[in-house]
């Protein structure tokens, strides 16, 4: 313990070794798309590229909230069916109050509801952990549940499609010859960025996931920036969730399912701690790309759906081991 | 484990010599031990001194099988030994207690002894348990070493002086002829080191061989037979305790370091307090505590292990619930408020358990030296690194932290330097008063004495602190007033010029002059 300080003089040796340290999951997410370019048919044409971008932005819009409640030290398991609820809201909207609110005042006034919901729920997660010493573990595994109940309820269990014309465009239209979402996941990404790295509410989101007690008497207001890592999320997830039922052109109880697993797996390939405390927005960018890449280049090899889970679950073991191993030779 | 004979164990274990040869231990560029020669003969209490960092730690992580040297041989009864693990240190007859604690707080006393090798007898055809036999033993064991301790007890009902006594009872059950004890009275009040020196004593007459760590210079010449000392991962030299005297030792210790002295006490001005403390209670804790705290002033609280220091000031910082009277800082009443409001009242606290919750382990030197002042330090809300550098800077180079490079974390830092990086991130908030909780914990005596000069100098500029140590002479050397707390009331106020240590210690445990 009190010899590192002497040991740090150098800070970098530029050895290739310490590169393979620093950035494992560049470099393996760049050897990916290499073998994938070789091997899998189609895999770098323009219109699959921005394909997979298209996927991954609805993942990852999520996954940059996701890296900050995990940073926070809390998890959020309730993002898919906040997602297909969120997609719901607004089609119930625009199916419901066309003539009180306009076509695309419906919609609208759909996604600022579901914005406000989704923040209201995640910001409340977290004030139950606070109040009522239920982790968010739990709190957010019965919203799991109920949330795509209410979705369902809502739609009365079909897909609701009474959308106005160009509604599509959001997820699924084209801006200068790339997909909508992909803007929309930029400027995440960017936000998140900036609020993790330059500003005191980031700062304090990892003093609080590293040492909770230690913020407290530092007079950090631990809780709520808690609640709001779960508030911020609960809305990006009512973004993600609208941009999906333009995508798919209805809002159904039955969108993202599962989709929670793999917002938390591409934080976690993207090398955040689920103790807390460490994590990087850039990190869930690689881990999300990372998981885009493997189920389209398993898709277009025509690897079984069933394989897919089955290297995903490897992958996502397999990380974590990466992540432990080099922490150790660190 | 592979001894089902406690008794006989405690009984037995009269070899004990240890032997050092040009031991060497590297990590990475990083010599931590550099050709450590010397022979630990058996039977006797062997002081290890040294300042953080001068590799005592090693030592104690090679002789406990948790690091192999780099090269070098240690001799145990005079066979050469190599550990590969801590099984091959047990094997080998050493055992060691470390500084932390590891006893399971639910489980019985019994239990935690043999934690692991549970004594087991057929019932009905199933090898259950066999808790009479598991307390029979504890109990002889116990009663061996001269303890009242009722093995049933659970451990959470112990003090920490006794829970370390079980700590070493359980390591003694072991049979070893060699036992570590590393730093076993850091966390103990004077009458509670009295029980663990009767302890060492009765084994040291048993031939048991002890290496023992300590900051505390004046438990050597009660306990040691001999010191060791090693500054800087070289062996210094040996002296026998009866020959030696403190300031010979600290030569040893600190080489040409120079020994700073108190600066001269002033007089204050007691017209306006800036923390009023009125009646104030926590159930269980503390009840009816009193006083004022003037600018400039340093009030030193002084008390055993568990008189409620620390609860009292956590209370008034509002970490904790109080159940009654007031808080007025700075002419407002402050009464219940949280750490929060404390803070931006214009309070600091360094709390005294500085790794668990003084820091966050996991964040760079930077991150921790500015989390308390985040809100200051950002321009609406928004920070940057070239924004904290000024911040960062001053309190390195004030408070002297040697870091390296501030960006990595606070976890690679000894533990003066983390001490003053937790300092540090107060008095970034320019605060008006200080609550230093054990600031000198675990901390070399070149730390402890710069962290000192830090609390005398923010004095003199105005800044008002409460000051607490377990080390009662840290407190008459330090505080210009002192108040003394027995079983969670103030008993005394003392002048510490006026009152010499004894005196001071007689009150602390007694709670009333004799």
């Amino acid at each position: 313990m009190t010899l590192v300080s002497q040991t740090t003089e150098t800070g970098g040796q530029n050895t290739p070794l310490k590169f393979l340290k620093t950035y494992p999951m560049e470099i393996i997410l760049a050897a990916l798309v290499i073998f994938l370019i070789f091997v899998a048919p189609g895999f770098a044409s323009t219109s699959n590229v921005l394909n997979v971008l298209r996927t991954v932005s609805m993942l990852g819009i999520i996954a940059f909230g996701m890296t900050a409640v995990i940073i926070s030290g809390e998890i959020d398991l309730s993002v898919g069916a906040g997602a297909a609820l969120a997609g719901c809201i607004v089609a119930w909207f625009a199916d419901r109050f066309t003539d009180t609110f306009g076509d695309w005042g419906a919609v609208t006034v759909g996604f600022a509801v579901a914005l406000l919901l989704g923040f209201s729920l995640g910001y409340l997660t977290g004030r139950f952990r606070q109040w009522f010493n239920v982790p968010t573990f739990i709190t957010t595994l019965a919203l799991f549940a109920a949330l795509r109940g209410v979705a369902n309820l809502i739609t009365g269990g079909f897909p609701m499609s009474s959308f106005p014309l160009g509604f599509d465009f959001l997820g699924g239209g084209y801006l200068f010859g790339i997909p909508f979402p992909v803007y929309i996941f930029a400027l995440t990404f960017a936000a998140m960025h900036f609020l993790m790295k330059y500003t005191s509410f980031g700062r304090e989101v990892y003093a609080v996931g590293g040492n909770m007690e230690a913020a407290r008497l530092s007079g950090i207001d631990i809780w709520k920036v808690k609640a709001l890592t779960l508030g911020l999320t609960g809305a990006l997830t009512a973004v993600s969730g609208t941009l999906i039922a333009s995508q798919i052109g209805a809002g159904t109880g039955t969108t993202a399912t599962g989709m929670e697993l793999d917002v938390i797996a591409a934080v976690i390939i993207g090398g955040t701690s689920l103790f807390g405390g460490k994590g990087r927005i850039w990190g869930t960018l690689i881990g999300v790309l990372f998981l885009g890449c493997i189920s389209n280049g398993m898709t277009l090899m025509n690897v079984s759906e069933y394989w897919q889970y089955v290297v995903r679950g490897g992958i996502i073991l397999g990380a974590v081991l990466l992540n432990q191993v080099l922490e150790r030779v660190r | 484990m592979s001894n089902p004979q406690p008794r006989s164990a405690a009984l037995q274990g009269v070899q004990g010599r240890l032997d050092f040869r040009a031991v060497t231990k590297r990590y990475g560029p990083t010599v931590a031990l550099s050709e450590f020669t010397h022979s630990f003969a058996p039977g006797q209490v062997h002081a290890l001194m040294g300042k953080n960092g001068s590799g005592k730690s090693t030592l104690v992580k090679l002789l406990a099988g948790v690091t192999e040297p780099t090269s070098g041989t240690i001799t145990v009864n005079g066979e050469d030994r190599h550990f590969t693990s801590p099984h091959d240190a047990f094997a080998a007859g050493i055992v060691t207690v470390h500084q932390e604690l590891s006893l399971v707080p639910e489980l019985s006393v019994g239990e935690n002894i043999f934690l692991g090798r549970l004594p087991h007898r057929r019932r009905a055809g199933f090898s259950v348990v066999d808790w009479a036999g598991l307390h029979r033993r504890a109990g002889e064991l116990l009663a061996d070493m001269g303890l009242a301790i009722d093995s049933r007890q659970p451990v959470s009902a112990l003090s920490v002086g006794q829970q370390q006594v079980v700590e070493i009872v359980k390591a003694m059950s072991f049979n070893p002829s060699i036992l570590l004890l590393d730093e076993p009275t850091s966390a103990l009040a004077s009458r509670e080191v009295k029980q663990l020196f009767a302890l060492i004593e009765r084994l040291r007459a048993r031939g048991v061989t002890m290496i023992y760590i300590t900051h505390r210079m004046s438990e050597l010449f009660k306990i040691a037979d001999t010191c060791t000392v090693i500054r800087d991962g070289h062996y210094i030299g040996a002296v026998e305790m009866r020959e030696t005297t403190p300031s010979a030792i600290v030569g040893m210790m600190f080489g040409d370091a120079a020994r700073a002295t108190r600066p001269p006490r002033r007089t204050l001005d007691r017209t306006k307090p800036v923390l009023e403390v009125r009646d104030l209670s926590r159930s269980g804790h503390f009840h009816n505590v009193s006083f004022d705290l003037y600018p400039g002033e340093i009030l030193g609280i002084a008390g055993l292990l568990g008189a409620g220091r620390t609860e009292l000031m956590r209370a008034i910082f509002g970490a904790d619930r109080i159940d009654g009277g007031s808080v007025v800082f700075d002419g407002r009443d402050m009464t219940g408020a949280s750490p929060r409001e404390m803070r931006k009242a214009g309070l600091g606290y360094t709390p005294e358990n500085r790794k668990e919750v003084g820091l966050v382990q996991s964040l760079s030197t930077a991150d921790n030296l500015c989390m308390a002042s985040l809100g200051p330090i950002s321009n609406r809300g928004f920070i940057s690194r070239r924004r904290e550098q000024p911040f960062v800077r001053r309190q390195i180079a004030d408070l002297h932290i040697k870091c390296g490079d501030p960006e990595l974390p606070v976890s690679s830092l000894s533990g003066g330097n983390q001490q003053k990086v937790v300092i540090g991130k107060w008095l970034n908030r320019q605060p008006t008063v200080m609550f230093f909780d054990e600031p000198s914990r675990g901390v070399d005596v070149q730390a402890k004495r710069q962290i000192f000069d830090i609390i005398w100098q923010q004095a003199a500029d105005g800044l008002a602190s409460l000051f607490v140590s377990t080390e009662l002479e840290e407190v008459l050397e330090v505080a210009d007033r002192i108040l003394v707390m027995h079983h969670g009331a103030v008993v005394a106020e003392v002048d510490p010029t006026k009152i010499d240590l004894t005196e001071l210690y007689g009150l602390c445990m007694e709670g009333a002059k004799q």
